[in-house]
C-alpha cells in the first residue's frame, strides 16, 4: 500500500458526514429541565416499587396532557406538587402558555418571566415573586414529554452555520446582478437565489441590530405572535417579546412574531430600508412598475391591497414549516439580525409530511419545525440525493444582509438559528406571475389570504375584478399579455388540476425518449 | 351503504355489530377503511369488515360504542377552552354529563379507549371529566384520590409547595 488508510483523503465516513443525518439532530443542547427521559430507558431502571403512578391509572401521556390542558393555574399548582410525575408533565410549558394566552385574549403580554409558569404568575401578582426552580426529577420515562422537549431543544448542525457544501441553492453577489439579469435568469424561468449582502447597506441592518433602537420605535404598540401549536395568538410589547426570546424553558414551538402592519409606507421601520432597497435591488423597486412591472398590486392602493409587508422576528428554532405564499406571489427576504436555513421543494414537488388535499387547498403537516426535522429527515435526505435532479429539495444557510427570493409556487421550510433573528419580507406580483395571479384570483377564490379580516381591504370575491380594472388602467399591455395565457404556467397550481395518471401512464406518455424538463415553473 | 355494518373485536374477543356510520366515528376505524378503498372501486356487500381493538375491553367498548351511537342522535355540544363553567351540566348536554358519572376506572379507561380508536368528542368528554374530578382539591387529596404515591423527596416536597404558593392562589 502506498498510503496508509488513515491519508485517504476522503475516506468513506468523511464524505458521509457533509451532509446532514437525522442523528446529527439528536443530540440536544439542553437536557430535559424536569428530568424527562426517552420511554425506552425503562428497561434500565430500577423494577422492584410498590408505589401507584398516575401511569397505572392511564398510560398515555398525550391524555393526560389533554386533561391537564383543561385544568387551571390553581390546580396545575396544586397537582405538580402531588407526586413525581404530575411534577414533570404538569410543568410542560405548553400548559401554562396557553394558560396565559386565554387570559391575554384580550390584552397585551407585557411582563414576561424566565418561563411560561413565571409569566402566568407575573399576571396576578405586581409584587417581584421568585422565579421558578425546575427540578430534575428522577424516574420519569416519556416519550411525548421528552419529545416536545427534542422538538425546541435539538441540534443544530455545524454544517448549517456558515457556508457549506450543503447549501445547493444558487446565490450571486448582490453587486452581479442587474434588473434584466434577474428577471430572465430567476424570475421568469421561476428559480429562488440568494443574494449575497442585498441588504448590508441598509440602514435597518446597522439600526435593527441594536435592540434600544427597535424599542424606542416600537414603544407603545404591541406585535401580533403566533405558532402552529398554540390555540390562540399572542400580543406583546416588544421588550416582553424580546425578553421572552430569551426564555429558559423551552415550548415545543416559539411563538413567532409575524406582523403585518408594522413596517407601513412611510413609517420610520419603513424608511430604514425602502430607499436603500431601490438603489441595491432595483428589480424590486415599486415605483419602477411601468418599466419593470413590479408589485403590481399597487395599482389597487396601499388599504385595498391584500397584506403585502411583514416584519418578522423570532428566537432560536423558530421558523416556518412547509408553505407556499400565498395569493400565487413572489416574495423576497431579507435576514437583518441572525442566520436563517432555507430547505426548498421545487413547485408541484410535495415535500415530506406535507399532505396537499385534492384541489391544493388543505395541508396537513407536523405543527413545528423540530417535529418535521425529527420525523421526516430521512426522507428528505433520501430525495435530495436519489429524487429526479429537477424534483430534489434545495438549501440553503441565509447570513445576515442576504436577501433570498422566493419565487410563487415553491414550498419552503425557514429555521431561525441564531438567539434573536430578525428579517422583512415582502410579497408581490410581477408580469413574471401575472397570469398565475390572475387565474388564481378568479378560481381560488377561497384560498386567497390577507384580506379578511381589514375593512377597508378589498374582500375575496371582489379581488379579481378590481385588480384587472386598475390594471386596465395603469399597465394595460401587461394585462392583456397576461390574459393571452390561457392556462397555469406553474405546477404548484398545474398539476392540482390535472387528473392524477399512474406511473405506468406516466411513462407510456414519455414515450422512448423521454425529453428532461428542468423548469421550474 | 346506510345499513352496512361493523364487527367490533373487544380484547377478550367478543364481537359487537355496528352500524358503519356509528363506527366511522373512530378515526382507527375509518382509517382501516380506506386502506381498503385504493383496491377495490365498490363495496364488496357481502363481506363485513371486521375491526380488531386489543387495547378495549367489553365493558369498555359497550360505552364507547353507547357513546358513538347517541351522537347520531344528539351531537355533542363541542368542548372549547377557555371554558365557561367548572360543572359538566353546564358545558354539555344532560346525556353526555350523565354518561361520564362512571366509576373512577371506568372513566380512566373511556380516556384510554377514546385515545386508542381516536374519538375526538369522547376523548374531549372524558378529558374533561377527569380534569373536574382534579379541581380544587390539594395535593394530599389529589394522592387520596387518585390513590398515588407522591414519591417526591422531603426536600423536593418542600421546593414544589415553596413556589407553587403564588400559583395555587391564583
Amino acid at each position: 500500500m502506498t498510503e496508509a488508510p488513515c491519508e485517504r483523503r476522503t475516506s468513506p465516513s468523511k464524505r458521509m458526514r457533509l451532509d446532514v443525518t437525522a442523528s446529527d439532530f439528536a443530540e440536544l443542547e439542553h437536557l430535559h429541565p424536569y428530568g424527562a427521559l426517552p420511554g425506552g430507558n425503562v428497561f434500565f431502571a430500577e423494577q422492584a416499587r410498590s408505589a401507584i403512578r398516575p401511569s397505572d391509572l392511564l398510560p398515555d401521556d398525550d391524555a393526560w396532557l389533554h386533561i391537564l390542558g383543561y385544568c387551571n393555574g390553581r390546580d396545575l399548582g396544586c397537582l405538580v406538587r402531588s407526586c413525581r410525575y404530575f411534577y414533570v408533565a404538569g410543568h410542560s410549558p405548553e400548559l401554562w402558555r396557553d394558560l396565559v394566552l386565554r387570559q391575554c385574549e384580550k390584552r397585551a403580554i407585557r411582563n414576561v418571566g424566565p418561563t411560561w409558569k413565571d409569566t402566568y404568575v407575573k399576571l396576578f401578582y405586581s409584587e417581584t415573586i421568585p422565579p421558578h426552580r425546575p427540578m430534575s426529577i428522577p424516574g420519569i420515562y416519556s416519550d411525548t414529554l421528552y419529545r416536545l422537549h427534542s422538538c425546541r431543544s435539538f441540534s443544530i448542525p455545524k454544517v448549517w452555520l456558515d457556508r457549506s457544501p450543503t447549501d445547493t441553492l444558487e446565490r450571486v453577489s448582490v453587486n452581479d446582478l442587474t434588473v434584466s439579469q434577474f428577471k430572465s435568469r430567476y424570475e421568469k424561468p421561476n428559480i429562488p437565489v440568494l443574494i449575497e449582502g442585498a441588504a448590508k447597506d441598509w440602514k435597518a441592518f446597522e439600526r435593527w441590530n441594536r435592540p434600544e433602537y427597535l424599542l424606542q420605535h416600537a414603544a407603545g404598540r404591541t406585535f401580533r405572535t403566533t405558532s402552529g401549536v398554540a390555540p390562540l395568538p399572542g400580543n406583546f410589547s416588544l421588550d416582553a417579546y424580546l425578553k421572552y426570546c430569551e426564555s429558559t424553558i423551552l415550548e415545543e414551538a416559539p411563538l413567532y412574531l409575524f406582523d403585518r402592519t408594522a413596517l407601513e409606507p412611510g413609517s420610520h421601520l419603513w424608511n430604514d430600508y425602502m430607499e436603500d432597497l431601490k438603489s441595491s435591488c432595483p428589480y424590486w423597486d415599486p415605483e419602477l412598475m411601468k418599466s419593470n412591472g413590479h408589485d403590481l398590486f399597487q395599482v389597487l392602493g396601499e388599504g385595498r391591497r391584500p397584506d403585502h409587508t411583514w416584519l418578522i422576528a423570532g428566537p432560536k428554532r423558530s421558523g416556518s414549516v412547509f408553505h407556499i405564499d400565498p395569493n400565487c406571489t413572489h416574495a423576497w427576504n431579507a435576514a437583518i439580525c441572525g442566520r436563517k436555513r432555507w430547505i426548498f421543494y421545487p413547485p408541484g414537488v410535495t415535500p415530506p409530511g406535507v399532505h396537499p388535499s385534492a384541489d391544493g387547498d388543505e395541508v396537513t403537516l407536523p405543527l413545528s419545525v423540530g417535529e418535521w426535522i425529527f420525523q421526516f429527515w430521512d426522507e428528505h435526505m433520501q430525495r435530495k440525493q436519489s429524487a429526479p435532479l429537477h424534483e430534489r429539495p434545495l438549501e440553503c444557510t441565509a447570513m445576515p444582509g442576504d436577501v433570498i427570493f422566493v419565487p410563487h409556487g415553491w414550498w419552503h421550510l425557514v429555521v431561525n438559528l441564531d438567539k434573536m433573528n430578525i428579517a422583512i419580507t415582502h410579497n408581490y406580483v410581477s408580469d413574471s406571475n401575472l397570469s398565475n395571479t390572475l387565474k388564481f384570483l378568479e378560481t381560488k377564490v377561497d384560498q386567497i389570504s390577507g384580506c379578511r379580516d381589514r375593512e377597508e381591504s378589498i374582500k375575496p370575491e371582489h379581488l379579481s375584478e378590481e385588480f384587472k380594472k386598475a390594471l386596465k388602467q395603469q399597465v394595460p399591455e401587461l394585462l392583456s399579455e397576461a390574459l393571452k395565457v390561457p392556462t397555469w404556467t406553474c405546477r404548484a397550481w398545474k398539476d392540482a388540476e390535472a387528473p392524477k395518471k399512474s406511473v405506468i401512464e406516466q411513462a407510456k406518455e414519455a414515450g422512448p425518449c423521454p425529453s428532461f424538463s428542468f423548469s421550474f415553473l | 351503504m346506510e345499513d352496512a355494518i361493523v364487527k367490533l373485536t373487544s380484547k377478550e374477543g367478543e364481537t359487537f355489530d355496528v352500524p358503519r356510520k356509528v363506527a366511522m366515528m373512530s378515526k382507527l376505524v375509518k382509517d382501516t377503511f380506506s386502506d381498503d378503498d385504493d383496491e377495490d372501486d365498490e363495496e364488496d356487500e357481502t363481506e363485513v369488515k371486521e375491526v380488531p381493538l386489543p387495547n378495549v375491553t367489553a365493558p369498555v367498548l359497550k360505552k364507547v360504542i353507547e357513546y358513538c351511537t347517541h351522537y347520531q342522535e344528539e351531537e355533542m355540544t363541542p368542548i372549547q377552552t377557555p371554558l365557561k363553567s367548572g360543572t359538566l351540566d353546564e358545558l354539555v348536554q344532560a346525556w353526555y354529563a350523565n354518561f361520564v358519572k362512571v366509576d373512577r376506572n371506568m372513566l380512566f379507561d373511556l380516556v384510554a379507549a377514546a385515545n386508542f380508536m381516536d374519538i375526538k368528542p369522547l376523548l374531549d368528554l372524558t378529558c374533561l371529566a377527569v380534569s373536574i374530578l382534579i379541581k380544587g382539591k390539594s395535593a394530599q387529596e389529589l394522592r387520596q384520590m387518585f390513590n398515588i404515591s407522591a414519591e417526591l423527596s422531603p426536600e423536593e416536597q418542600a421546593e414544589a409547595q415553596r413556589e407553587n404558593a403564588a400559583a395555587e392562589s391564583s
